[in-house]
């Protein structure tokens, strides 16, 4: 499959897996760890959405769903299915270590496994999905952090799991 | 539909890393995941560890016999696979050892080596 056009697919599928686990497992809900929500109030105090403010600090502070998709593809691509599973296992500790009460890493380890082994019967490789979760990661934290949380704290009150509610 | 996990797990991994030196078959390594997980839950379940996590599923410091035990069991058999040491019988007695003692580790171990942390209004907050 042609490179630039396996990027974007990869980075559509890492995007919808980690939002969807993300939110589905409650990081706009509460802040996991401290600094959660220190950076969901500041996003909020520069307009942004106090969801997606909280769901932006859990990513960044702890192993999260998004730390879990980008370990798992590095797994796969350097030892195959066992790799993403130890990446799960590895992200499992991490979460302890952080005192991360949270499931989505583990689970979104495992997903992405998944979704690489399916896809990779299509042509598309491990590496492509390590650079698509970057460039995911670059449309949540980097590019504009206000309007990513408005974005996030939308999808957030669809699965019913906004903070404020 | 097993050639087609040959596939993945061998070419995905791109011939020269990690599972191309295996000397078991991919269809051994997907047995030997699901007996370990089998295992790992059944011998949780014996040693009367609650079967689903508390309500609503926030708190994953609370072990139960669906998670972690077979994470555990599944991370470590892993662990052992791609270092190639499966053992005798294409890996099944590895399996089990592992899953043996992975719901042992919940069981016994688990609260020692990863204390709870503490509460929100325990600890410091920089915030107030």
């Amino acid at each position: 499959m042609n490179e630039v056009l396996g990027i974007i697919i990869a980075a559509i599928l890492c995007w919808l897996n980690f939002v969807i686990i993300d939110t589905y497992f409650g990081l706009p809900e509460q802040p996991g760890v401290r600094g959660a929500r220190i950076i969901g109030q500041d996003v909020e105090k520069r307009g942004g959405d106090i969801a997606g403010g909280f769901f932006q600090g859990n990513i960044l502070c702890s192993p999260d769903a998004s730390a879990g998709t980008l370990l798992a593809s590095i797994g796969f691509m350097l030892l195959g299915i066992p790799g993403g599973i130890l990446a799960a296992f590895f992200v499992f500790i991490g979460n302890r270590l952080c005192a991360d009460p949270g499931y989505a890493g583990t689970v979104g380890s495992l997903t992405i496994t998944f979704i690489i082994f399916l896809t990779s019967f299509i042509g598309l490789t491990p590496e492509m999905y390590i650079v698509g979760m970057i460039i995911a990661i670059l449309t949540i934290q980097g590019i504009s952090q206000v309007k990513a949380s408005i974005v996030l704290g939308k999808i957030a009150k669809k699965f019913n799991r906004h903070a404020r509610e | 539909m097993f050639n087609l996990m040959d596939g993945a797990i061998f070419f995905t991994s791109y011939g020269s890393y990690g599972l191309s030196n295996l000397n078991i078959s991919s269809f051994d390594v997907l047995i030997a995941y699901i007996v370990t997980i089998i295992v790992s839950m059944i011998v949780a379940f014996i040693l009367r560890i609650p079967l689903l996590p508390s309500k609503p599923y926030r708190y994953s410091f609370d072990v139960s016999v669906i998670y972690p035990t077979p994470i555990i069991a599944i991370g470590i058999l892993s662990i052992f696979l791609v270092l190639n040491y499966t053992f005798m019988y294409n890996g099944l007695i590895l399996a089990v050892i592992i899953g043996v003692l992975s719901a042992l580790f919940v069981k016994y171990l688990f609260d020692f080596v990863f204390p709870k942390p503490l509460s929100e209004d325990n600890g410091e907050d920089i915030n107030e």
